[in-house]
């Protein structure tokens, strides 16, 4: 199997992290040093320099530390109240954390995003990105004694591991030892000067009012404002309300937790149904970047990006391209969108059609002799580019390798759908398709549909069986269980091409992405 | 071989290694199955944890041994005079042996001791006189807040030890050994990254073939991936691991150019005799062969299909498709039938000339990956 494949295959299912975001602020506010010297030292025996043992030799992410006390709890017999746990994961992610350049390239695990393609190094892509994700390490950090207990343990939990494929062709453990190690010790140490500069720094105050622009599959763009109210202790109440780009009201209210200075994790419930953001806040508390999604179908939410009250930004233009002759009717998401409205050579405004401060619509019209390129379009002192382009020659789907999974049917496993988009690109100054100077035109509203991906799946008539696509670019895989139909009474399995039509008024092209149905992922965990 | 299709298979192995939750009504045999010297009983294993006794000439279910423990993996090894049934149980942890003819227990060995966790993977052997009972134990010490991996070693019990037995002797061996096996001088094959040869009276190892680390040239020869979950043999006297290669007849990677090749180790475990060659090219997936014994140049393989294969000619002489996925093959001594077991409930027969179906037997839950073994009761 290749490594993309393989890849996509362990961004898979996920458990939701219930216990990170819904946080009613409890009055046992007891100190989690305190709560560490109570509750771990059955086990966990003091250090020279006044930590406990394996705990204060690293440091991970809110859910790396709430996956191993999940693991204690579980496995080890510690015990311990909701409460409590909720106050150990604070105080550890807080005093122990990421800081948030540790992080970068790696938030997808904590965002939770179904199939992406992580480019994990050589040296540990068969050693240790097999199982799980790379990121699951590259989001701790360690002395070298603690990754290599990280390693017995391993071998501890999972006694087979040395005889798996990709593990029994090799000295395993030897080599994990003697080369992994130290890598890791060296990629990922305990002490660093990012961290040592974000525990001084000053933190951001997230709460007050924020403009949000985002994406939920299934539903579309949406434009909301985001209210954090704080409640002491990195704790906030919060409210969205805002609008998809159809015009139907997208509100909800919940509550949400800072972690470690700028982790925040919300927990709320939109139209009845339980929603989760992941957002990272920037260093000087003006914009927040992160993924929101529904807590029992975590592959379908998408990108949240915020923008703070007093902040001026556009965060989103949609469309985001206009054609060469074309007059588009363009929406405008940000902050302070009250300044002069001024275009550059090429594109005309022609009407300014609604405005307020925090949404600009705007009729646009591109000359029809206009060099295609990127353009920018600046209201007061924010800018964004849209991109001018002669011809549509291309279209790509996202995710372009994906997974989705067989499930319902009476079983205990939901279905996991695929979602995807459709990205356009004109040929760029070279004229021809498919190369790096293509000029990318962002999402484009698509039509949907389903192919056989090659002979095996025409022959084994996966079509029939792995599941359908919507309007929308929504994938529901098929039902759960053995299927008597099929050869050798297969799961409803499969592979499939899923192919976006996209049409102009010039043309009409193609892309497609690779569907692997699979059946139910029985490993769940917090992090994948 | 698509790789589509190995996706697809190990698909179906996971659905069916999930649905765990199978009926387990542990029918304790009826008194009336008097069982006779000279003749061949099937053992294999099914869940919840039962050892099976099946009379090879009527396939019916004798009796069926409740066993301790959680089920996993289920190798089993029979005594040399066919009386006792010994399993690897409990998660690759303790060992039990069944008198296979009442089904009392008479050997027992909790590996896993204090704060030691060990496990043994497949590595399960009684010596040729009965007497030895072989683990190759991978231990691991739980401590108070981590764990620490230890060499693994080649355990030695007395079968005469009975109950609660404690392991005599212990030696040191490779770490990522599987399958091992008695040979007549005394040896314990070690089936590892190399195959090796171990002394249980001194501890001494001699190579019996570089695997791993074969002299072939990297550039031509991927190194071979030899493994099998399954043990059989005894109906010849081997020990038998298959292997899977690559040959490079453009560059190391270029797979348009290369040769995909199943291998084979088998020793003769009278004379200690070994061949390791490649066998046929990579086709289909088989987990496991089987020496016909009334002609040592044809193997039988089995996973979604049953596979007969000549050895001198590196060739598959005829398929034929399996109504699932089945891990595990045997046969019996005359060479009059195949029987193709492992992953579900049932175990298909097959007349080894024509490959085609003549019966099957039905257990009461799944076999996973337990073994199927034929032993012949001795006086
Ligand atoms: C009953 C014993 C026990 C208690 C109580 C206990 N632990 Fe552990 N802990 C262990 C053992 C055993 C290990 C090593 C095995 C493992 O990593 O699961 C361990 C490992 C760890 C590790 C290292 C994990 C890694 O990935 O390397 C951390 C961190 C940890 N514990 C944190 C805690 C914290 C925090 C508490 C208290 C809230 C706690 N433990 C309470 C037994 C315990
Ligand atoms: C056989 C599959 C497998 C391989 C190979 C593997 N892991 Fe893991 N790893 C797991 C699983 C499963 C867990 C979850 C353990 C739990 O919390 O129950 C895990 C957990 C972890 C954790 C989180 C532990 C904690 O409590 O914070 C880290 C970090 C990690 N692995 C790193 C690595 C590294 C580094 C390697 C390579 C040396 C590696 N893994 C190889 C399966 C694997």
């Amino acid at each position: 199997m290749n490594n993309k494949l393989k890849r996509a295959l362990s961004g898979g299912g996920v458990l939701a992290l219930a216990s990170l975001m819904a946080a009613p602020l409890s009055a046992a506010s007891q100190s989690g040093a305190q709560l560490l010297q109570e509750r771990c030292t059955s086990c966990h025996t003091p250090t020279a320099d006044g930590g406990l043992s394996r705990i204060s030799e690293q440091r991970k992410t809110p859910e790396g530390w709430m996956t191993t006390l999940n693991r204690m709890q579980s496995q080890r017999g510690l015990r311990i109240s909701a409460d409590e746990r909720r106050a150990i994961i604070k105080y550890l992610a807080d005093t122990q954390g990421l800081a948030p350049a540790e992080t970068s390239g790696k938030r997808y695990l904590l965002e939770q995003t179904p199939n992406v393609l992580d480019d994990t190094p050589a040296e540990y892509a068969e050693m240790c990105a097999r199982c799980h994700s790379g990121a699951r390490f590259a989001l701790q950090r360690r002395t070298e004694g603690e990754w290599e207990r990280l390693v017995h343990f391993h071998m501890g939990q999972f006694p087979t591991l040395e005889f798996h494929a990709l593990s029994r062709d090799r000295a395993w453990f030897e080599l994990a030892v003697s080369d992994v190690v130290p890598q890791l010790a060296t990629d990922f140490p305990l002490k660093s000067t990012a961290w040592d500069q974000w525990q001084q720094a000053d933190k951001p105050a997230p709460a007050g009012g924020w403009t949000v622009a985002g994406y939920l599959p299934g539903k579309g763009e949406f434009s909301a404002t985001l209210t954090l109210n704080a409640k002491g202790d990195d704790h906030y109440g919060l409210t969205l309300s805002g609008q998809y780009a159809d015009g139907s009201p997208l509100t909800g209210q919940g509550s949400a937790v800072v972690y470690t200075g700028y982790e925040l994790r919300a927990s709320l419930t939109v139209a009845g149904v339980k929603m989760r953001q992941v957002l990272a806040l920037s260093a000087d508390g003006s914009r927040m970047q992160g993924r929101m999604f529904p807590r029992g179908a975590t592959e379908m939410g998408g990108e949240l990006s915020a923008i703070k009250a007093g902040h001026s930004a556009i965060l989103a233009i949609s469309p985001a391209y206009i054609r060469q002759g074309e007059s588009r009717t363009l929406t405008l998401t940000g902050n302070g969108l009250t300044g002069k409205v001024r275009l550059a050579s090429g594109l005309k405004l022609d009407q300014v059609i609604s405005r307020s401060a925090t949404q600009l619509v705007l009729k646009v019209s591109a000359q029809s002799g206009a060099q295609p390129g990127l353009r920018r379009i600046q209201v007061g002192s924010s800018a964004m580019q849209v991109a001018l382009y002669d011809q549509l020659v291309r279209v790509d789907v996202v995710p372009a390798d994906s997974i989705a999974r067989v499930g319902g049917n009476g079983g205990k496993q939901a279905k996991v759908n695929a979602t995807y988009r459709a990205v356009g690109y004109a040929a760029g100054k070279d004229g021809k398709a498919g190369t790096e100077d293509d000029l990318a035109l962002g999402y484009m509203p698509a039509s949907w549909s389903l192919k056989p991906f090659d002979a095996v799946a025409e022959h084994d008539k996966d079509l029939d069986y792995a599941g359908t696509i919507d309007a929308r670019g929504v994938f529901t895989p098929g039902d759960a269980g053995l299927n008597p139909e099929r050869k050798m009474s297969t799961n409803n399995v499969g592979q499939l091409a899923v192919v976006a039509t996209v049409k102009t008024v010039a043309t009409e092209q193609q892309g497609q992405a690779r569907l692997l149905v699979t059946v139910q992922d029985y490993i769940k965990s917090p992090l994948q | 071989m698509k790789l589509t299709q190995m996706y697809k298979a190990s698909a179906i192995t996971l659905a069916l290694g999930s649905a765990a939750l199978l009926s387990g009504c542990a029918s304790t045999g009826s008194g009336d199955t008097a069982m006779v010297a000279g003749k061949e009983y099937l053992l294999t294993s099914t869940r919840p944890n039962l050892l099976h006794v099946v009379d090879v000439e009527t396939n019916k279910l004798l009796r069926s041994c409740k066993i301790p423990g959680i089920f996993g993996s289920n190798s089993i090894v029979p005594s040399p005079d066919g009386r006792i049934a010994y399993v690897l149980t409990n998660k690759w942890e303790d060992v039990y042996g069944f008198d296979i003819t009442n089904c009392e227990k008479v050997f027992s060995a909790k590996q896993s001791y204090q704060n030691v966790q060990i496990k043994t993977i497949i590595s399960l052997a009684v010596s040729p006189d009965g007497n030895e009972l072989y683990t190759v134990q991978n231990p691991v010490v739980k401590h108070a807040d981590r764990f620490e991996v230890q060499q693994p070693r080649l355990a030695v019990f007395n079968t005469a030890d009975g109950l609660n037995a404690r392991a005599k002797r212990f030696y040191p061996v490779d770490r990522r050994i599987t399958k091992i096996g008695a040979m007549d001088n005394g040896e314990v094959i070690l089936g590892g990254a190399d195959l090796k040869a171990i002394d249980p009276k001194t501890g001494d190892i001699r190579v019996l073939k570089k695997l791993q680390n074969w002299q072939r040239p990297a550039d031509k020869w991927v190194a071979p991936d030899a493994f099998a979950m399954q043990a059989q043999g005894e109906h010849v006297g081997e020990y038998i691991l298959p292997y899977f290669t690559i040959k490079w007849n453009g560059a190391p990677g270029e797979m348009e150019k290369a040769e995909f090749w199943w291998g084979m180790n088998r020793i003769d475990l009278a004379s200690g005799k070994l061949e390791s060659n490649e066998l046929v090219p990579f086709e289909f997936i088989f987990f496991n062969l089987v020496t016909d014994p009334n002609n040592p140049d044809i193997v039988y393989g089995a996973f979604n299909n049953l596979s007969k294969h000549s050895v001198s000619q590196h060739k598959t002489l005829a398929t034929e498709d399996l109504e699932h996925t089945y891990y595990t093959i045997n046969m019996t001594r005359d060479g009059s039938r195949l029987y193709v077991g492992g992953t579900s409930s049932d175990i298909s027969i097959h007349d080894p000339k024509t490959l085609k179906k003549t019966g099957s037997i039905q257990l009461p839950g799944d076999m996973s990956t337990a073994d199927m073994r034929i032993a012949r009761l001795r006086d």
